[in-house]
């Protein structure tokens, strides 16, 4: 009987090994530590549809490394110690390969302590606090969009080409993205406009909807344009309730202007003087046959257009993909290794590679002006410049002042 | 400006009051605090959504009768939730009523999520009201003009019904003691029912006032019913005049606060909040509805 016994343990523990070293040619497990409740359900969301579709494309083509491409899905409610917690549970049971899927930067930066912690690779395509690449950069961690210090310059840059524009007000969130967004504008367009006066700055709460009080102080600092690093119901808000106090004939809004924003005003969007930052408008992307192809597959599989968060979702996964095969493996250190020498051609543009020096990909950023355009049932981007990602990227020696200060 | 700010303010305490009000009268009857109110909010502001296109779009009694009507059919889901499932936990344990409640703040936020989807929505604003008063170079909004006055109207209609009508009598009875109501022959289930279906209709009233001037999405039900409570601490729970001093002294606070203490203004309402709560542990006037 106990010899019997014996038997089975030793069975088992065989299997147990074949399985583990089965692993090897397994699934490439993807993480997919989302925020799908809470206030960043909506972006996360259509991340996790992009990424959809780039794991079936994927797997369809053959795999990574022959290997077919599994998404592990899991919620963190928009909560930092929920994500930590997620992060955790699925590289220590999932036994993930790589983990994504974040959108808010408290969460994200929470999830790279983890991927730090735990030598897990880990990429934002949604999130995009600089802090991560900067003062809390981890060397397992990379960006697959422009960072909000790039958005903030690229407006700046748009900014600076308005002439007429000779004062201005910024009205942003109350939070780390919004002072951040408003000092890394500020800091550009005094170098580049030293002719520009500033008003000070207003910040309104996160998630704030009564949004009149602010409108009314912006103005009355009588600024020819406002640079409002605003997002959501925030912004939306702000859209509706600037138009009965004439904000749009008195000035211009300079603010982020995503697809799924564009596509929640609807005819509520303002006639003129809206000008939009974006990460990735399928409208404005170079129409190349891959981005034609993914725009009539999502529509096809969701019934909308793609919004930045899928596209930019989309591009990530793929990338990964493509530096898993340079590096031959999903090993962490390979991947990490192999990470700057890739060369990547997404939906957004050819040729974007990551900085090794902070996980930072050379991702454009789009500024243009919001209009009702015959063909859409929304209002898109148009005049639509696109800002490439090195220049806006920030240099190496403030990156390495700024780490040194952080220490 | 600070006349503007003035305006600004008053609007957003009418809105803040109709909400509060019926959070308030509700308590005040049942002794239930109803958390499940913000919900009812988000849900007439999504029905509102819904019926505008359907009724006429872009008119202005197309706009006030989709709101009224979604306020109607909030109100029925109340009675639904009232009759069925309330009445049963009427002076339980806190703890039960809070469980139950909050449940159903969870229920209809998946619901609305489903249905809706996680994005915001946007309603059409009636084109009446769509422009503003222009005086000088000052401008005031026409939207959150007419939805003050039509606030008010409400909050007149209200006090009507509470003072001079028998059904206000009744609900004041109830209110003060409910065990001599109820030997009196009155029907104390239909006044629960009945306040009930009053607080859900002003609060689904609310949501589909506000509905185009903000943003819609399934997060609504949360963000508001918090500052319905700041309110409802700072007026009394259960202090119908209470949440209207309240809701005006809020509304007014923030917004003149943003002027002159820009990043004082939310703290200020908690400051407020917090001498009150100091003041009197029962709040402004304490006690129950009168």
């Amino acid at each position: 009987m106990l010899e019997k016994n014996k038997k089975t343990v030793v069975a088992a523990v065989l299997a147990a090994l074949a399985t583990s070293a089965g692993a090897q040619d397994g699934p490439v497990k993807v993480g997919f530590a989302a925020d799908l409740t809470g206030a960043c359900a909506a972006l996360s969301e259509d991340g996790l549809n992009g990424a959809k579709i780039a794991a079936e494309e994927i797997n369809a083509a053959g795999g990574i490394l022959g290997r077919p491409v599994e998404l592990i899905v899991r919620d963190t409610q928009t909560k930092p110690d929920e994500g930590a917690k997620v992060a955790r549970d699925l590289i220590t049971k999932d036994r993930i390969d790589v983990l994504t899927g974040v959108c808010s930067s408290a969460v994200m930066l929470a999830e790279s302590a983890v991927s730090a912690e735990l030598k897990v690779p880990f990429y934002a395509a949604i999130g995009s606090t600089q802090r991560a690449n900067i003062e809390l950069y981890q060397p397992y961690f990379w960006q697959v969009q422009a960072s909000a210090t790039m958005e903030a310059y690229a407006a700046a840059e748009y900014v600076a080409k308005k002439p007429e524009w000779k004062k201005i007000s910024a009205l942003g969130s109350d939070y780390e993205w919004g002072h951040t967004s408003v000092a890394a504008f500020t800091e550009r367009l005094k170098e580049l406009r030293p002719d520009i006066a500033f008003a000070d700055p207003i910040y309104a709460k996160v998630g704030e909807t009564a949004m009149a009080p602010y409108i009314t102080a912006t103005l009355a600092q009588q600024p020819d344009a406002v640079f409002a690093p605003l997002f959501g119901p925030s912004l939306g808000a702000t859209l509706k309730q600037g138009q009965g106090f004439g904000f749009f004939q008195k000035t211009n809004l300079v603010t982020l202007m995503t697809v799924d924003t564009l596509q929640s005003q609807g005819a509520s969007m303002p006639a003129d003087n809206v000008y939009g930052i974006a990460r990735a408008p399928f409208f404005a992307l170079e129409q190349s046959p891959e981005v034609t192809a993914f725009i009539e597959t999502y529509r096809a599989a969701y019934g909308e257009y793609p919004t930045d968060w899928a596209i930019n979702a989309y591009d990530g996964l793929h990338f990964y993909a493509a530096v898993a095969e340079k590096a031959g493996t999903v090993e962490a250190d390979a991947i990490i290794a192999a990470l700057p020498q890739v060369s990547f051609d997404g939906l957004r543009e050819k040729g974007l590679t990551i900085r090794a020096l902070d996980g930072q990909m050379n991702a454009p950023v789009y500024v243009g002006k919001a209009a009702k355009v015959e063909g859409y049932d929304f209002p898109i981007l148009t005049e639509v410049e696109k800002f490439e990602g090195a220049p806006l990227m920030p240099a190496e020696d403030l990156i390495l002042q700024a780490r040194g200060a952080a220490r | 400006m600070v006349l503007i700010q003035l305006v600004n303010g008053l609007m957003e305490g009418m809105t803040l009051f109709l909400i509060a009000s019926g959070l308030t009268l509700i308590f005040g009857v049942t002794r239930i605090i109803n958390f499940a109110h913000g919900s009812f909010y988000m849900l007439g502001a999504f029905l509102t959504y819904e019926l505008v296109p359907l009724i006429a779009p872009g008119t202005l009694w197309g706009f006030f009768v989709a709101v009224a009507a979604s306020a109607a059919a909030v109100s029925a889901l109340g009675v639904l939730f009232e009759t069925t499932v309330l009445r049963r936990i009427y002076g339980k344990d806190g703890i039960l009523q809070l469980i139950v409640t909050v449940a159903l703040v969870l229920i209809i936020r998946d619901l609305v999520r489903m249905t809706w989807g996680a994005n915001s929505v946007s309603v059409q604003m009636p084109d009446a009201l769509m422009g503003a008063l222009v005086v000088g170079d000052t401008y005031f909004p026409l939207f959150p003009i007419a939805i003050f006055a039509a606030g008010l109207i409400v909050v007149l209609a209200m006090i009507w019904v509470i003072y001079f009508t028998r059904a206000g009598i009744l609900l004041r009875a109830g209110t003060d003691d409910r065990g001599m109501v109820a030997l009196l022959g009155v029907n104390e289930k239909l006044i629960f029912t009945a306040v009930f279906a009053a607080g859900a209709f002003l609060a689904g009233l609310a949501g589909g006032l506000s509905a185009p001037y903000g943003e819609v999405n399934y997060l609504l039900d949360t963000t508001i019913i918090v500052s319905a409570f700041i309110v409802c601490v700072i007026g009394g729970l259960g202090n119908l005049y209470g949440a209207l001093a309240g809701a005006l002294v809020v509304g007014v606070t923030k917004a003149i606060g943003v002027m002159y203490f820009p990043r004082l203004s939310m703290v200020l309402i908690f400051l407020i909040m917090a001498a009150v709560l100091i003041a009197r542990s029962m709040g402004r006037q304490g006690g129950p509805a009168r």
